[in-house]
């Protein structure tokens, strides 16, 4: 299959699936409207066959417009600093705001080249890399606060004003997305050297935007418009048909329990996670596991211990009646 | 219940094996679940608990769920298995009383040298206080857990105000816990409460104990104990106050009665026994029938409270 028919049929099925969820009344047009009257989750699909990293411009455009929409979301930073006792770990990217090539609190999206070898052939493909949103995010589920949290329509969102800093949330993501910038947040209100350390920054799929009936930054800005959002089940059914049409690959539907971004890779997943050394702020793309899942059994048995402490409270006091009756009736027995 | 005196070994069994059972399993997983709580706030990486033997574990969110999941389990079983064994049995003796706060202040105030104790049943005022306390902290975070935990399984995408109230209920009460364990353990700083503590591994108290300090309840299981014991009359304001003396009021009837003054505060402890100005309505009461007494014992009773007070 060469490029330029894999192209034609993701342009083809995108406009397809644009026109319907046009159609539809919601979705890509107007998604924060959707969403206002309960229509349902959002999915996002990048297709790697279309990006190609805005390699004319300076910065790719999802991400200078992604930075450009949240460049006043951290507030001033409080100076100094506290530092936190005992572990001093600060994390100030105040003063690197201008960083792209990675995630930091200042970047929510980054481009990353993977210069792959398929068939012989060598051959760059661009994966942008931002938050997932995934289905069961242990990073929303398990935040002490519940200061992120997966909103209806399935974004994953850390509200600024309850997080601590903990940065727990980038610990269990697969991905350490989350990114922390110290000095900001109501922990500075509390005890600064002693509790939180900053405030966790990453993607929020441009809520407010979406709110507003608006389309992610992201996603309005490409140029060669390969993201797209609209309804989880047309995007998943889209990812699926387009990925079948191109003889790709799918990344992020089953990955930790399944997320909302379905990456279409015309090289095999594989290929890309072996250019990606994970480190701070760069992901890679193995094939994670939801670990949270370890806990699910346990978990249920968490759900039904009151039905355990029903059942033997109950057996256990009529037994414990019944013998002190019978006790009863051997004593008066005695007495005869 | 299983209380019952057993005089040959001088001891008094206070609480049975499923009473001790329940509170150490409320106990034991309660701590566990206190510290994986606080593993998961975070705080073990921060503070370095994860370089303690043994703790390396401490730092991972998700090995420390699973073992406050695990934890939780017991508790709750525990919990219910309490409110439903108990109940079914109809064994209220934890429950607060009318004038237990009136009270508990006369028996904190003892501790700190000022006035007697009150004489008293199986539990102090401030045990069946602290009961409630301790329950409606333990009911709140286990309705508070069960919600969140329900969310980890099955919905993340729960509204968001139902996660917000289960979390920052989980997390004050999760406070409130601290607080009454430290009340709980501190309780035992109190020098006379500290024979009560062997009752919680054991199951027994010292006769001698329980005569002196809880004869109300010893007066229960054998109504003749209370009547072999010396008279003391009330004060006479504390019967003519406008109060008679009534089935579950005996507590607050003592509360004025000037301690024996032992408990390792020397002296012997002077028996003494409640006395209301019609004794039958003792009898109709729940506590044991008490033998009228006799103007002059009381009269003698009282010389002896006034020298040994």
């Amino acid at each position: 299959m060469n490029e330029e028919r894999k192209s034609g049929l993701n342009r083809r099925s995108f406009l397809k699936v644009a026109a319907g969820i046009a159609s539809a009344g919601a979705g890509m047009s107007r998604p924060g409207r959707a969403i206002a009257a309960g229509e349902g989750r959002l999915a996002t699909l990048i297709d790697l066959s279309l990006c190609d990293g805005c390699a004319d411009r300076a910065i790719p455009a999802c991400v200078a417009v992604c930075k450009e929409i949240n460049k006043d979301k951290i507030p001033p930073i409080h100076e100094p600093i506290p530092v936190p006792w005992p572990r001093k770990a600060v994390e100030d990217w105040s003063r690197r705001r201008e960083v792209f090539d990675r995630l930091t609190p200042y970047n929510f999206i980054y481009v990353h080249r993977a210069e792959v070898e398929v068939e012989g052939r060598p051959r760059t493909v661009f994966v942008p890399r931002r938050c997932m949103h995934c289905d069961n995010p242990a990073c929303a589920t398990i935040c002490p606060f519940s200061a992120n949290h997966k909103h209806e329509n399935g974004a994953v969102v850390i509200d600024p004003d309850l997080c601590f800093g903990g940065a727990k949330c980038k610990s269990v993501c697969p991905w350490e997305i989350p990114q922390r910038q110290s000095g900001v947040g109501i922990y500075l209100h509390i005890l600064p050297n002693l509790a939180g350390n900053g405030v966790m920054y990453k993607c929020d799929l441009c809520r407010e935007r979406l709110a507003t009936g608006k389309l992610p930054g992201c996603i309005e800005a490409c140029p060669r418009q390969a993201m797209l959002i609209g309804p989880r089940r047309q995007i998943f059914a889209q990812g699926e048909e387009q990925a079948k049409a191109m003889g790709g690959y799918i990344y992020g539907k089953k990955e930790n329990g399944g997320t909302a971004t379905l990456y279409i890779s015309p090289v095999p997943i594989a290929a890309l996670n072996a250019t990606m050394k994970k480190q701070p702020g760069r992901p890679d793309m193995k094939a994670e596991q939801r670990r949270m899942a370890e806990t699910d059994r346990i978990g249920k048995a968490v759900l039904q211990a009151p039905l355990y402490g029903i059942a033997a409270g109950v057996v256990g006091a009529f037994l414990s009646l019944s013998r002190r009756k019978d006790r009863r009736k051997g004593g008066e027995k005695d007495h005869e | 219940m299983s209380d019952r005196i057993l005089p040959e070994k001088g001891l008094v069994v206070r609480h049975g094996i499923v009473e001790i059972v329940e509170h150490w399993a409320i106990a034991i997983s309660g701590l566990v679940l206190l510290a994986t709580g606080m593993f998961e706030l975070p705080m073990a990486n921060r503070y370095y608990i994860t370089s303690l033997p043994g703790l390396g574990w401490s730092g991972d969110f998700i090995k420390a769920l699973y073992i406050h999941y695990a934890a939780s389990v017991i508790f709750i079983t525990a919990s219910v298995f309490h409110l439903l064994y108990h109940g079914i049995r109809g064994e209220r003796g934890m429950l607060p009383q009318p004038e237990d706060i009136k009270t508990s202040i006369l028996v904190l105030k003892s501790f700190f040298g000022k006035g007697e104790e009150p004489l008293f049943h199986k539990y102090l005022p401030e045990q069946r206080l602290a009961y409630v306390g301790m329950a409606v902290i333990i009911a709140m975070l286990i309705l508070s857990g069960l919600v969140k935990t329900y969310k980890n399984l099955y919905a993340p995408d729960m509204p968001l105000t139902l996660v917000l109230w289960a979390t920052w209920i989980h997390n004050v009460f999760f406070v409130l816990f601290i607080l009454a364990l430290a009340a709980h353990i501190g309780a035992l700083v109190i020098k006379p409460n500290r024979p009560m503590f062997r009752g919680i591994f054991t199951g027994t108290v010292r006769l001698d104990y329980a005569r002196r300090r809880h004869p109300l309840w010893i007066a229960e299981m054998d109504p003749e104990e209370m009547g072999r014991l010396p008279e003391v009359r009330l004060p006479e304001g504390n019967v003519s106050e406008g109060r008679e003396a009534e089935a579950g009021d005996l507590d607050s009837l003592y509360a004025e009665i000037p301690n024996d003054g032992e408990d390792g505060r020397g002296g012997p402890a002077p028996k003494m026994r409640p006395v209301a100005e019609d004794p039958s309505e003792l009898d109709k009461s729940e506590s044991p029938p008490v033998p009228p007494s006799s103007p002059d014992t009381d009269a003698g009773d009282r010389e002896n409270e006034q020298r040994d007070a």
